[in-house]
């Protein structure tokens, strides 16, 4: 006979531990962080609350919008679980959180695609077996089905894409032609000096100016090709009127005319507003350059954590999210709109939501853009975007 | 006049008393402190942190000239705004504790309110006032004056503004101490020796106000060195400052190493500015009394 870890303790205290079925699973670090997390929670709720009646508990980190009632709470009820959310407000502060030992408690995470991917060589995510997700594969993009190569790491695949967009140039057709982004020659235009705005989001700004300058980030960088980006980037910021983390503000700045473009941004930025019935926001994508295509395609997705003692809710609720009923309200949530990779989701969509997100745009944003994927030489870009920020003060 | 008992730290009465905060500053600050310290030996590689033990990280503190540009920016805005927030703080106060009485309650009821409301909401609200499109331009433009007149948003100038207006409040309220303090017949008595309302108020009541300038000083300067959301929304982002960098290289690098070297020199640089001037106030008083 084994010895549990309560064996020793009296026979009353033995049988309250079978009951609340603490025995099968033993008591273990993440059982317990869970069990101190929600009775933190329920301490919160001002102690008036009953505990969680809930078989069990799931941790989910993910962006703002995933945990949309209309989502969850159909799979909370149908599978008798509670879900505890870990918002991220973005993806490299996620991924460092995880990696700082975060992951022994998340059960689940949706963030961008190239962070999902990192997971893999971190060692913190479960290698997925494409069979085990057919039915899910069944209905998608044939361009996100397996083998979807930005979701590989040494073959194996790390997660389930869930959402996309494309990243171009933002603009208000009011003030400016769409014709006129062909390329990201205005940015550098004098005539716009002090009206473009470029969006403080780590990588975002810097890849689409790096492939304007003819160099495509994706590769390996030589010290040549780093110094263009440098100059490209010191020119950009002689434009810049404004550098903006918040959405809200560039989308503003757009409506009211005093920001003619933001760049590293794209459709994430113009849905929500067109959703709005602004319709003179869009987002679009340069032509190719010199052969290189100009603009970038990101990818949301979803990936289980290694350590989930719940490895069976953790696949249920991946699938859960990009089924066709999720994927229709992740598209067209209040925040932002953007396509899916549920090819089913389309004949939900209803002429107006098909504007908003610019489905008749996207295959022509695809053609014309790279995958967003881990840029080798992204933190020496970082470094001399820092640098070349300071400079400009 | 009272005994002054001498206390030795061999004293077990004072060492237990004393336990309780050694032990909270031990675990809360210098414990965290030592490991921040320990991290800026490793290094960052592929978003991975790789414990290296070597000095790689110093080395490229201390080659890079931009992260000392954007500290020294720091430090003058920090500056900056310690000099503007006593300026407007001192007759703020002045009034309050001298000519105000009657009102003195819903005064500071009134500035408590202002200091205690949520930054993000009245740093969003000046963004939303200086705006090209804003209530100030939209007020000037009513009365016939030319369009788009207040153009600072986005400028050194918006971040200075937001963080006068975020930090003034310590100012108020440290110097309207020190002047509630002060004894009336010092100032009666320097009338009496002749002096103006001027002289007396520079020789007697300024220099009795020191402890409160001091005291707004290092609390303004310590918190604006670590402003991050004025540069952020009012200064457009494009004049970074300390905590922004700090913040870009521990979550967007995801480089803990270097996030944690550029941590600790601000730190040092601070403390090192506040330790100064409090030497060179000490020696000025060490002048004076001699």
């Amino acid at each position: 006979m084994t010895k549990s870890w309560y064996s020793d303790l009296p026979q009353y205290y033995q049988r309250q531990i079978k009951a609340a079925g603490l025995d099968e699973a033993g008591l273990t670090r993440r059982r317990l962080l869970k069990g101190m997390a929600a009775t933190a929670g329920v301490a919160m709720a001002g102690l008036s609350s009953r505990p969680s009646q809930a078989a069990s508990q799931m941790t989910y980190m993910c962006w703002e919008g995933y945990n949309d009632p209309r989502i969850i709470d159909p799979f909370r009820k149908a599978n008798d679980v509670e879900i505890a959310f870990d918002l991220i407000v973005d993806s490299p502060g996620g991924f460092a959180k995880l990696q700082a030992g975060a992951s022994r408690e998340v059960d689940l995470v949706s963030s961008d695609m190239p962070w999902i991917t990192r997971l893999g060589p971190a060692g913190l995510a479960q290698e997925l077996n494409p069979a085990d997700y057919a039915d899910v594969y069944a209905t998608f993009y044939d361009q996100f089905k397996p083998p979807f190569e930005p979701l590989l790491n040494e073959g194996k695949t790390i997660g389930v894409a869930t959402r996309w967009g494309w990243v171009g140039p933002c603009v208000n057709t009011d003030l400016t032609k769409p014709e006129i982004w062909k390329s990201y020659d205005p940015v550098f235009d004098d005539a716009n000096k002090g009206k473009i705005c470029v969006m403080d989001w780590g990588d975002w700004p810097i890849l689409p100016m790096a492939l304007h300058a003819g160099i495509d980030p994706y590769q390996e960088l030589d010290q040549n090709a780093l110094e263009e980006t440098r100059k490209v980037l010191r020119a950009m910021f002689k434009n810049t009127r404004t550098l903006v983390a918040d959405l809200t503000q560039a989308q503003k700045g757009l409506l009211d005319g005093s920001l003619l473009g933001c760049i590293g941004a794209g459709s994430y930025l113009t849905s929500a507003v067109r959703k709005q019935g602004h319709k003179n926001i869009i987002a679009v994508v340069p032509e190719p350059k010199n052969g290189l295509k100009q603009g970038i395609i990101w990818v949301e997705a979803t990936a289980i954590l290694k350590d989930t003692d719940q490895p069976e809710l953790a696949q249920k609720l991946l699938k859960h999210v990009v089924s066709k009923e999720s994927g229709h309200v992740l598209s067209l949530l209040d925040s932002t709109c953007n396509v899916v990779t549920n090819k089913a989701v389309e004949a939900l969509y209803t002429p107006e939501e098909r504007d908003i997100l610019q489905a008749d745009y996207m295959w022509t944003a695809w053609d014309n853009s790279q995958m967003h994927r881990i840029a080798p030489n992204i933190d020496d870009m970082l470094a001399i975007w820092q640098e070349e920020l300071a400079a400009a003060q | 006049m009272a005994d002054e008992v001498p206390r030795s730290w061999r004293d077990p009465d004072l060492l237990i008393k004393a336990l309780p905060t050694v032990l909270l500053q031990t675990t809360c600050f210098l414990a965290p402190l030592v490991m921040t310290f320990l991290l800026t030996f490793q290094r960052s590689r592929n978003f991975q942190l790789q414990w290296s033990w070597d000095l790689w990280t110093w080395t490229d503190v201390f080659s890079k000239p931009h992260y000392w540009t954007i500290l020294g920016h720091t430090i003058f805005m920090a500056a900056a705004t310690v000099a503007i927030c006593l300026i407007i703080a001192f007759p703020i106060a002045y009034g309050l504790a001298t000519r105000f009485k009657a009102w003195e309650n819903e005064i500071k009821v009134l500035i408590t309110f202002a200091f205690i409301t949520d930054a993000t909401l009245k740093i969003y609200g000046w963004a939303l006032f200086l705006d090209k499109n804003g209530m100030a331009n939209y007020a000037l433009s009513s009365i016939g004056l030319p369009p788009e007149m207040v153009a600072f948003l986005y400028t050194d100038w918006a971040t200075l503004l937001g963080m006068v207006y975020s930090l003034s409040a310590f100012a108020i309220f440290t110097l309207y101490l020190s002047i509630s303090n002060i004894d009336r017949s010092l100032i009666l008595a320097a009338y009496d020796a002749g002096a103006g309302k001027f002289r007396a108020h520079w020789e007697v009541t300024l220099p009795l106000c020191k402890p409160g300038i001091w005291a707004g000083s290092v609390l303004i300067f310590l918190l604006s060195v670590g402003a991050f959301l004025e540069p952020k929304v009012l200064g457009g982002g494009k004049s970074p400052m300390s905590a922004e960098l700090i913040r870009q290289t521990f979550e967007t690098r995801v480089n803990w190493p270097l996030g944690a070297a550029l941590t600790l020199v601000l730190m040092v640089v601070s403390v090192f500015i506040v330790l100064l001037f409090s030497r060179l106030i000490g020696l000025k008083r060490a002048g004076l009394a001699a």
